[in-house]
Formats: C-alpha cells, structure tokens, sequence
C-alpha cells in the first residue's frame, strides 16, 4: 500500500518538475519527489506485525528492518539542503527577472549572453 | 508546440521507465522476516544502543552521517552567502497578539525540553539529533514570529550563532579523528558500549547526537533568520 502510494506520489513528481514551467511550483514537485522517495524507503523497510526497531539484547519480537530508515535520514536532511538553497536561487533569479516562468528566464537570459553581458549566477 | 509536446513526450517516459522499475524491484524483492539480515542479528550487540537505527547511523555509517552533516553545513553556508547583500534592510518589529505570545510562552520551553530529551536519549528511545535540532529550531521560529525578528536579533547575534555552528563541526570532526592519535584507525568507538537500554551506553552515540542536535538547531534557525533578513520580517 505505502510503495504503490509512494510510486504515485513519484510519478506526479516526476511530472511537476518538467511540466510545469513556475520555479516555485517546481521545488514544491521536488520536495512531493523526495516525500515520495522518503515513503518508498520507509514502506519497505516495514513487515506485516513489525514493531519500531527499538529493542534490547536478546529480544526476539519481529521489528521493521532499521536500514532504509537510516536511509532516509540522510535523504531528509539532503531534501532540507536542497530546497532551502534551490528557493535562494529562485529568489536570485526572480529580483533580476521579475518572474517566476523558467522559459522567460531561459529567454532573458539567453538574451542577455547574446548583447554579452554576465548573466547574473 | 512541438516543443512543448516533446516535453511532455519526455516527462511520461521518465515516468513510466521508473515506476516499471520501482514496481520491478518491489515485485521481484522477497524479503524473508526469520532470516534477518546481519544488522538485525547483531546491530544492538554491535553498537549497544538498543535504537537499531541511531546503532546504523552513528556507528556502522558514521562516515555517511558525518558528510551529510557536511552538507547540511554547505547548504547553511550557501544560504547565508547568497542572501547576505540584503544585510541592509531594516528589519520590522511586528509583533503578534497577547494571546499568540502568552501561547508560544508555553511552547516554546516545550520545544526545547523535547529537543534536550530527543537528543540525550536518542540512543535509547525514537529520536536523534536531526530531530532535536529541527524541534528547537521550530521553538525559537514560534518565538520570533510572536515577537518580531527583530527582538529575535538583537537577543542572538546571527554572526556569532554561525561561529558557533562551525566550532561545532569542527568538535565533530575532531572527535571522530581522535582515534587516530591513540592509535587507532579513524572512526572506532573510543568509549565503552555499556549495557543496551541504559543511558550510558552505545559508546559515543549519545556524544554524536547532542553534538550533531545542536548544529542542525543552530543551523536551521541561521536559515530561517536569513530568509527573514532578507524579507524583513517573517
């Protein structure tokens, strides 16, 4: 239930971030992306009837397999990285441009390299 | 157009190739539950903190922790870097209502509380320091937003915070090289493993989680803070 879930959420991603042309609405993709991944991960590490993976010496009880949830830790901390640095240069981006449509972005900039001057970044 | 319809082309084959190999790799996966793989064996044995997964990541792959953290760093850098020629703008003094401040007044020690125990017991119980940091980051987020940023950086120096942050990182990065001075090779465990589900025990677990606790909260709110520099209020 939870990976059939997560490969939707995956997919929707996948398709917001090259659809779409708003850079905001991008990084909001991006992070359904990783959210996505995150539930893929966790998902399954899980087993039917599994407990949390905290346990003593010598207990037996079946628990959800600790790896892909060490996994994850990394990938929320590299998530938190990536959007928070991603929405700076968006900020860039838009107080030079005053727009938020990655085409018209793509244009001026392209514009700008060709009356040779430094494109800002 | 037919740019456009390339485009979208495109997007559904990326699509379509990944779910058919997500859905591949679960279908075809068979993991069996009595057979456990070798960190539910010995993973609590191994590491002696009775939390399988602080025993993965801050003792197995400590490695991988240790450079995410230094991601995390580059990112805060990064952030503070590029938002720094807004350094000018005079921040607002806004502040909530009576209501709102009486109720982050309550908040906000709990933040904190909660941060403390996450991180101490991180070894022993569900927690951690990402965790920790992110919770007291988020107490002193309700605080700025009752009282105004501006009260906020005139009680914490973001200048210093950042110092402190890298002092930080670099007690880390000293801790996990000590062993090279004693001999032995990077990354081993100096301390004793104790007895699993005490709190003295799972060697330097609890060291690393109080330690990598107060980065991540110090550089959460460095983030935070200069997103509202830049803004001038929250």
């Amino acid at each position: 239930m939870g990976t059939t879930i997560a490969i939707i959420l995956f997919g929707m991603g996948v398709l917001g971030l090259v659809l779409r042309r708003d850079l905001v609405i991008k990084l909001l993709a991006l992070g359904l992306v990783n959210g996505a991944s995150i539930l893929f991960l966790v998902s399954i590490g899980d087993r039917a009837g599994a407990k949390a993976p905290i346990q003593l010496v010598g207990e037996t009880a079946i628990v959800a397999d600790p790896l892909p949830q060490a996994l994850v830790l990394s990938a929320i901390v590299v998530n938190f990285a990536i959007l928070a640095l991603a929405l700076v240069f968006v900020m860039i981006l838009v107080e030079r441009y005053h727009t938020t449509d990655s085409t018209r972005v793509e244009q001026e900039v392209t514009r700008e390299i060709d009356e040779e001057k430094t494109p800002c970044l | 157009m037919t740019h456009e319809r390339f485009r979208t082309l495109l997007a559904a084959c990326i699509v379509v190739v990944f779910v058919a190999l997500i859905g591949m790799m679960v279908a075809l996966s068979n993991p069996d539950p009595v057979d456990s793989n070798r960190y539910l064996a010995l993973n609590v044995e191994e590491t002696g903190a009775s939390n399988r997964v602080a025993g993965i990541y801050l003792n197995y792959r400590l490695l991988d922790t240790l450079l995410e953290v230094l991601v995390f760093s580059v990112a805060v850098l990064g952030v503070r870097h590029y938002l720094q020629h807004s350094e000018g703008i005079q921040l607002s003094s806004l502040s909530e209502s009576e209501v709102v401040q009486t109720a982050v007044s309550f908040l906000t020690p709990l933040a904190l509380l909660l941060c403390a125990f996450f991180a101490i017991f991180g070894h022993i119980s569900p927690g951690g320091g990402f965790a920790a940091g992110v919770i007291a980051a988020s107490g002193l987020l309700y605080v700025a937003i009752a009282h105004g940023m501006k009260a906020m950086e005139a009680r914490l120096n973001p200048w210093r915070l950042a110092r402190i942050e890298k002092a930080i990182l670099l007690i880390l990065l000293a801790f996990v090289l000590a062993p090279i001075a004693l001999g032995k090779s990077p990354l081993s465990d100096l301390l004793p493993k104790g007895t699993p589900g005490e709190l003295l025990s799972g060697g330097s677990i609890l060291i690393y989680n109080v330690l990598i606790g107060m980065k991540v909260f110090l550089g959460a709110w460095l983030v935070i803070a200069a997103f509202a520099q830049h803004r001038g209020e929250l």
